[in-house]
């Protein structure tokens, strides 16, 4: 990034380079965010609708665009022309600027996440610090909303997410330590370049305590983005809302935005560091090729993930706060601890890692898909679906 | 400068209050139009009041005014989530008043209706706790199975809620041609159903974890609340109305009835009372295979006259209606209009309670407690 | 430490069970009905028989006996009948059902000897105003009809009579009655098939 905007302005000799610096990195800060970071959430809000609507035994939205595609647009537009009503007793600055923080929070996340080789707005050497810190200011914008929205279920919202934190982040840290003893980096890049496109290279195969580490992760990560069973802070049937109760229109949907977008944020994140991230074999040397693959590659491994979030919203049922605090602190927590001393003791053991151990933890992986499947077989075969009734005949 | 302990009117400056929460009327795990008035100390309740009176739509009044055949209607309304068993306690408070004996094709019938019903109104209860505990599908799982249920009753009495099936007598319509093979096909893929609503829901972890240990009803204490129904029973308590003081051809069927067993937590628990609902599906189901193998010829209704005036007395019949046993008290005075008209429903009982389970509970608990009870706020104001 | 570790086995199992349910839904179809326009048929096509819609009254068949008014338990279908001094007919000249109050509990269609009112499979009335949802069914005075001993021979008047007494006799025959409950207007039944074996006396079919 800095290479281009330097070539940029060595073009320009009579402009300062650091006001070349500003408008690149806005310009281009505004293009990740109208072309990449928006129409992913807004797409993430159909696919979620879809999926939860098949799993529901419904068919979701599908009369905007091919299939409902466009439905995000629609519902985008309709938020925008809605009144944005803000309540008499609310604290109006504070009820006003907590939507942008929330998104803020989110959207600066975007900076350190890589989509490719050469694709990453600023590959931090902190990276992955940076990205679990600047992600808190989500929680910071939902405290606001909470708060300013003069509602007790708003402030009980709020209160809660601010609880959930304290909780989450410290597994979440845990989870993230043995990668960057593996990695021996923080920096994004570092780590996925520290694996490989096969999956027995990845960190999430190196040993038991990594592939603890990953669900330890995964799980922290569903609390980070506020998603069932972790999404105490709305509630929506304790809550009515949580925090959002009093929002409307487009402030409303800028949560939802944050929401939807946090989900891709996980995927990336959960692909990056325990799934190689964008590693593709290295099958051609044109640059432009290879960067498409790997943003293809990048992309699907976090789609899976986003859908895999869906998927368990759709399954399960929502736990209590203190359940929550239990969870994190008497079985992450202490977990996590085990898996840094773990992956430690195992680098000191085997520095090199044991191919073998890789390859047992891969077959063990298929084995429990294989024992999946065989489940999803039984539940279909045990319930004789379809075949009755009007409604299931008058189905399109 | 010196530290004011105090705010000028006195009061303590550190001093903590309770947060009053008002939950309801609209809100979305009330099942209906119910207020409560929670006192809370951050997310723990001190207590939650009920309020109710929403809803009242003085039923038992109307019945003194449009007479004995023309109340059926609106005994629909007194439970619209089970109204075939509603309809069935006023035709049997009419019929032993008027002394009126009702065709056995006709009391299978009432069963056949009244289980079905049953099914539906167990199902939107499991399904609606699921969905105030968090989880979204197994909602929509059971209202799917409900609308197939739906479809058979509206095909039998040409409406999918409020039923008006039965009649003073009997009931209004025979089953249509090919009824039975429609509702035994409708149970081979229901029964299944209820197995899978078992792995999805019922078994899951969280779901154990929310519901077990939570606002326990002791068996003592649910007697002197007078809880009926699935809520007594998941206290420990054997008692069926349709095994107890039967009615209809109940005692002609071979069916069980569950208790709570407390086996995630103690007896009568929250889980214990989702529980014995879905067993008492399994056996609903049961009894309606029994029914339909044993349906006998002839009519379904007794002849009874349009202008039906039963003599002077009075009666108190008692149903077991998906929420528990609903107890009619019916006065004639020898006119064509009942000359007074009290029901006793299971929800009032079990919304009585709450204000003392409430204690000590956390806000999201209260939300699995009245979704446990299966509290119909129009059952509870009538 | 055993209940620890059987905390997270359960756990982990539970949903992997759950799991495995809700991804089987991603192969079974689902039932949504696409109500109003995606539909292969109209949804009142699909409806059964004995669906209570909108009330419908055939006024060629009424013969003015106003069982179904002092049905109805909340007074909403409202029948005047006047005596014609020359012709010593009754006349109808009024017959009116207020849609917005009915509830459709099909109470006044039971007691109809000829089927005249009865409930139709229609049931989409949404309107801008309370007054057009009532029903006027007497645009001018009509004269009531009376059933003949020797069965209906009007052909204008036998299909809507077949029609309604189809409909009367899906209604449960009573304990006491014979088979042929409305004996003035059975005969009416007889020339055509129309009226099927009344249900009440029809086996349970099973299978």
């Amino acid at each position: 990034m800095r290479a281009y905007l330097d070539a940029i302005a060595a073009g320009y000799p009579t402009v300062s380079p650091a006001l070349v610096y500003l408008i690149g990195m806005l310009a281009f800060g505004a293009l990740v965010v109208f072309v990449f970071i928006l129409p992913v959430a807004g797409i993430t809000s159909w696919v979620e609708r879809r999926v939860w609507a098949r799993i529901q035994s419904r068919i979701g939205p599908n009369r905007v665009g091919p299939g409902g595609f466009l439905q995000w647009l629609a519902d985008g537009l309709k938020n925008l022309l809605k009144e944005d009503v803000i309540p008499a007793a609310v604290d109006v600055p504070l009820f006003r600027i907590a939507p942008y923080v929330v998104v803020a929070g989110f959207v600066a996340a975007f900076v350190a996440l890589p989509f490719a080789g050469s694709l990453i707005i600023a590959d931090l050497n902190i990276g992955i610090l940076y990205i679990s810190a600047i992600t808190s200011l989500v929680v910071i914008g939902i405290l606001m909303a909470g708060w300013s929205s003069n509602n007790k279920w708003s402030m009980l919202g709020g209160i809660r997410s601010a609880t959930q934190i304290i909780c989450y982040e410290i597994p979440v840290g845990l989870s993230i330590f043995p990668v960057v003893l593996l990695s021996g980096t923080l920096s994004m890049q570092g780590i996925i370049s520290a694996q490989g496109w096969a999956p027995t290279s990845w960190h999430m195969f190196h040993s038991p305590f990594l592939f603890v580490s990953f669900l330890l992760f995964f799980v922290g990560a569903l609390a980070e983005g506020n998603r069932t069973p972790f999404d105490l802070p709305e509630a929506d049937s304790e809550l009515v809302a949580g925090f959002a109760t009093e929002y409307s229109g487009m402030r409303s949907l800028l949560f939802f935005l944050a929401e939807w977008g946090n989900l891709y944020v996980i995927g990336v994140l959960v692909s990056t560091l325990f799934m190689g991230g964008w590693q593709v074999p290295h099958f051609t040397d044109n640059g432009v090729v290879l960067a498409v693959a790997q943003f293809a590659t990048m992309f699907v491994k976090a789609y899976f993930w986003v859908f895999v979030a869906m998927w368990v919203r759709a399954t399960l049922p929502r736990v209590r706060v203190d359940q929550f605090m239990t969870l994190c602190w008497k079985y992450m927590v202490p977990i996590g601890l085990v898996n840094v001393v773990g992956t430690a003791t195992m680098m000191v053991v085997l520095p090199q890692g044991s191919i073998v151990l890789r390859w047992i933890m891969v077959a063990m992986t298929a084995a429990i898909l294989v024992q999946f499947a065989r489940r999803v077989f039984f539940h279909l075969r045990r319930a004789n679906y379809g075949r009755l009734g009007r409604i299931s005949e008058g189905a399109a | 400068m010196s530290l004011e302990l105090e705010f000028a009117d006195g009061r303590d400056v550190f001093a903590t209050e309770d947060m009053v929460l008002n939950m309801g009327p609209q809100h979305p795990s009330t099942h209906g139009v119910l207020r409560f008035i929670i006192r809370a100390d951050g997310e723990v309740m001190r207590s939650a009041k009920a309020d109710v009176g929403y809803l009242h739509r003085s039923i038992e009044k109307i019945a003194e005014k449009v007479g004995w055949h023309g109340f059926m209607p609106y005994t629909d309304r007194v439970d619209y989530v089970a109204a075939m068993t509603t309809n069935q306690a006023w035709a049997m408070a009419a019929e032993v008043l008027g002394g009126v004996t009702v065709p056995r094709r006709g009391e299978y019938c009432r069963v056949i209706a009244a289980e079905l019903g049953r099914i539906c109104s167990h199902l939107l209860a499991a399904g609606a706790m699921g969905m105030d505990i968090g989880a979204i599908t197994p909602f929509t799982h059971a209202v799917r199975e409900r609308e197939l249920i739906n479809d058979l009753l509206e095909e039998l009495c040409g409406a999918r809620l409020t039923f008006n099936y039965m009649r003073i007598g009997g009931v209004a319509w025979d089953l249509p041609p090919g009824f039975g093979a429609k509702v035994l096909r409708f149970l081979d893929h229901f029964e299944p159903y209820v197995d899978e609503l078992d792995d999805l829901l019922s078994g899951n972890k969280i779901y154990i974890e929310r519901l077990a240990n939570v606002a326990v009803v002791s068996r003592e204490r649910a007697i002197a609340y007078n809880l009926v129904g699935p809520n007594l029973r998941a206290s420990g308590v054997k008692y069926d109305i349709r095994k107890h003081l039967p009615y209809s051809v109940y005692p002609e069927f071979d069916f069980e009835v569950p208790i709570g067993e407390g086996r995630h937590g103690s007896v009568g628990d929250c889980w214990d009372r989702y529980i014995v609902r879905l067993h008492e599906m399994r056996q609903s189901a049961r009894i309606l295979r029994q029914a339909i193998d044993g349906l006998p010829e002839g009519p379904v209704i007794a002849k009874v006259p349009r202008n039906y005036k039963p003599a002077a007395g009075e009666v108190h019949v008692h149903v077991e209606t998906p929420r528990g046993d609903q107890s009619w008290y019916v006065v004639a005075d020898g006119t064509e209009y009942p000359y007074r008209v009290h029901i006793r429903t299971g929800s009032f009982a079990a919304m009585a309670m709450i204000e003392e389970l409430s204690r000590g509970l956390m806000i999201a608990d209260l939300v699995a407690l009245i979704a446990s009870f299966d509290i119909v706020a129009p059952e509870v104001d009538r | 430490m055993s209940g620890y570790v059987g905390n997270i086995v359960e756990s982990v199992t539970s949903i992997f069970d759950g799991m495995a349910v809700t991804f089987s839904h991603f192969f079974r179809r689902p039932y949504t009905v696409q109500y109003p326009d995606r539909m292969p048929v109209r949804v009142q096509d699909t409806l059964p028989y004995r669906y209570r819609g909108f009330l419908e009254v055939d006024l060629e068949i009424c013969t003015g006996c106003l069982a179904c008014e002092r049905a109805c338990p909340i007074d909403c279908i409202l029948i005047e009948v006047l005596k014609d001094k020359e012709t010593k007919q009754n006349l109808l000249v009024r017959f009116d059902i207020d849609l917005a109050k009915c509830m459709y509990c099909g109470l006044c269609s039971e007691p109809c000897p000829t089927g005249s009112i009865h409930h139709t499979r229609e049931f989409e009335g949404a309107d801008y105003s309370l007054e057009s949802m009532v029903r006027r069914f007497v645009l001018e005075p009509t004269v009531t009809y009376k059933p003949k001993k020797a069965g209906e021979d009007d052909p204008a008047i036998v299909p809507i009579l077949e029609r309604g007494m189809r409909y009367v006799n899906e209604f449960a025959v009573p304990e006491a009655a014979p088979k042929a409950p409305k004996k003035e207007a059975a005969p009416a039944a007889k020339p055509a098939p129309a009226a099927p074996a009344a249900p009440a006396a029809a086996p349970e079919v099973q299978s």
